[in-house]
């Protein structure tokens, strides 16, 4: 399918502008959690995120009685549980003799079961508009709406601005944490931010990608973008790049090649351009690396004989 | 054999066998690894039914465990890059190779009953509703005996390993030292928990898994200070909670396998908040010295 064509298609221009934003902020957002070592946060946020959009629903529906598929309204269930979730495991890895990889497991799979509880809640009871909320699972990248786009570029953008804002203290709390604390930070709330912004990403591409493929989106992009940037800002705006360029090409492909699901075709784009720079990046890489050990081996092998030579 | 009673067994099966290599795989430091592990399951299921054509062959087990295999490989390849930090390596093979099986299962198999929604998901129910049969009489679910197949190796495993496994958890450069072959040990142990969370997302679904193989063992890991205590507080907790949680949800007509995860999860949140309570009432003021020092960021304040 050429371009135009492309371009010209409602639906295909919403899945291709929707998944770059969302690759875009995740991209952005992502190098926090990879820089703290907390990259598998982001599937603890997309799975707590389902029981917090379902309670949004229901909350809507029951208690408000207004259209329960509201965007913004699923957003803000699904950041407050995503928020408590990835706050939580932290504060569990503190406060325990437990590490933070299973503080994180835990949190992941009972927030999972409380989401299935309240599917079948939702399944067996009579809500409207109850038909679209299943794509939360798995994702569904062409129900994109100009609403949704919207909501994502908003919200996503506002993530963004904090921070741009939050620059200084994000970098410090990342890259020198005891610093951080010694300057009178406040760790907490530097963290509490930092995650709310994490779980933000995460979650406005639930919709469209669904929540076992979003970390990929949170992961892939800053892994990467690190391979070739030497400076945080240099390595948030690559892998925002990477992100939104990844997102932008899978989507592409996925509509080009037919029946191939969106959301996975990404992951796959996002995975190739890591493999490439895992490869290939001029500074470090695989082959680089190789290269330089080879060339060392030389001279070292040079040197002695020149130096045995010498002695002869 | 009853239908309640037979479903019953197979939650209290299935969390056993779980929960006990849980126990190292949360001592090792590995819990999400179950989570990349859980995820890799489909791709392999689906190579596993393109071979064979037939989804009810053992050798998808295999091949799923296999898959779950090469997610552990693969990311301790990543790692030793030395060109990624933190959980990265991880984060990034299992979303890859659960594309490729979600793309398979669209491409090929789209009008066989393989479903994504199957795998992630999983019925307890379900999966105890086919009966084994004796002359005609039904005397088990058949899930339950592959369940207890699954069990016995494990307890097998620990028995036979125990020794050399506590010391290669515990103490990894000794062990080495001893001339015990962790690598190859501890390979086997992840084929055997890769196999174990292949044979359980039938019944649990492949995220609650993860549910059934943490949760008891970090709340066993909470109460107690000795690994011959924390597996039997492992086990109590599994069975427990495995009961309840089968009744909780067919009280409330809901997914078995949900119910269970979410009474591990309270068990876990009472088990977090006396061990709170507990450490508050030893904390007391010590002499000067003696107190151990803290990193900074381990209080985070």
């Amino acid at each position: 399918m050429n371009p135009v064509d492309f371009f010209a298609d409602h639906t295909y221009r919403m899945v291709f502008f929707g998944t770059s934003v969302i690759g875009l902020v995740a991209g952005a957002l992502g190098v926090f959690a990879y820089l703290r070592k907390q990259s598998l946060i982001s599937d603890v946020i997309s799975h707590s995120a389902l029981p917090g959009t379902l309670l949004a629903f229901l909350i809507a529906v029951v208690v408000l009685g207004v259209d329960g598929r509201n965007m913004l309204g699923l957003i803000i269930g699904a950041v407050v549980v995503g928020t408590v979730a990835a706050l939580g495991a932290n504060a569990i890895a503190r406060s325990t003799k437990l590490r933070i990889d299973t503080a994180m497991a835990v949190m992941l799979s009972v927030c999972f079961g409380l989401g299935m509880l309240l599917m079948r809640v939702i399944a067996n009871g009579v809500f409207p508009g109850k038909g679209g909320i299943q794509d939360y699972l798995f994702g569904n990248a062409s129900v994109i709406t100009i609403v949704d786009f919207v909501t994502s570029l908003a919200v996503g953008g506002a993530a963004i601005v904090v921070m741009i804002v939050c620059w200084k203290e994000f970098a410090l709390r990342v890259f020198d944490p005891q610093h951080a604390i010694a300057l009178g930070f406040s760790a907490r709330l530097i963290d509490a931010l930092m995650f709310s912004m994490i779980v933000v990403a995460t979650v406005i591409g639930l919709k469209a990608v669904g929540l076992v493929l979003m970390v990929a989106f949170v992961v892939t992009p800053p892994a990467a973008a690190r391979q070739w940037a030497r400076t945080l800002p240099g390595m948030v705006v690559l892998s925002a790049v990477f992100g939104a360029i990844g997102s932008g090409a899978g989507a592409y492909l996925s509509v080009s090649l037919g029946s191939v699901p969106t959301g996975p075709l990404i992951v796959l784009t996002l995975f190739a351009i890591f493999l490439v720079s895992l490869l290939f990046s001029p500074r470090r890489s695989l082959i680089t690396r190789s290269i330089g050990r080879i060339r060392a081996r030389q001279r070292l092998r040079a040197q002695l004989l020149a130096a045995s030579g010498g002695w002869a | 054999m009853s239908f309640v009673i037979g479903t019953t067994m197979l939650a209290v099966v299935t969390a056993v066998a779980c929960a006990l290599p849980g126990a190292f795989v949360v001592l090792r430091r590995n819990s999400m690894l179950v989570d990349a592990i859980s995820h890799a399951v489909l791709p392999g299921i689906v190579v596993g039914y393109a071979l064979t054509r037939d989804i009810d062959s053992p050798w998808l087990i295999l091949g799923a465990a296999i898959a779950g295999l090469l997610v552990v490989l693969g990311s301790e390849w990543l790692a030793r890059t030395g060109l990624l930090t933190g959980d990265a390596p991880q984060a990034l093979v299992f979303p890859a190779l659960f594309s490729v099986g979600v793309i398979l299962v669209t491409l090929e198999f789209a009008n066989v009953h393989l479903d994504t929604h199957a795998v992630l998901v999983g019925d307890l129910n379900l999966a105890a509703f086919e009966q084994f049969e004796w002359g005609g009489v039904p005397i088990a679910p058949r899930y339950l005996l592959v369940m207890l197949g699954v069990l016995a190796v494990n307890v097998a495993f620990l028995a036979a390993f125990y020794p050399r496994l506590k010391l290669s958890t515990f103490d990894p450069q000794y062990a080495r030292v001893l001339g015990i072959r962790s690598g190859l040990l501890d390979t086997a142990f992840m084929f055997l928990v890769s196999v174990t969370v292949t044979a359980a997302f039938n019944a649990a679904g492949a995220i609650l898994v993860i549910a059934f193989m943490i949760v008891p063992p970090a709340t066993a890991l909470l109460l107690s200070r000795r690994l011959p205590v924390m597996l039997v507080l492992t086990v109590v907790i599994a069975v427990g909670g495995a009961v309840a949680g089968f009744w909780a949800a067919y009280w409330l007509d809901a997914a078995t396998s949900a119910g269970m995860a979410v009474f591990y999860g309270a068990i876990f949140a009472a088990a977090f908040a006396t061990s709170r309570v507990v450490r508050r009432r030893h904390a007391r003021p010590r002499p000067e010295g003696s107190r151990r020092t803290t990193p900074l960021l381990a209080t985070g304040s």
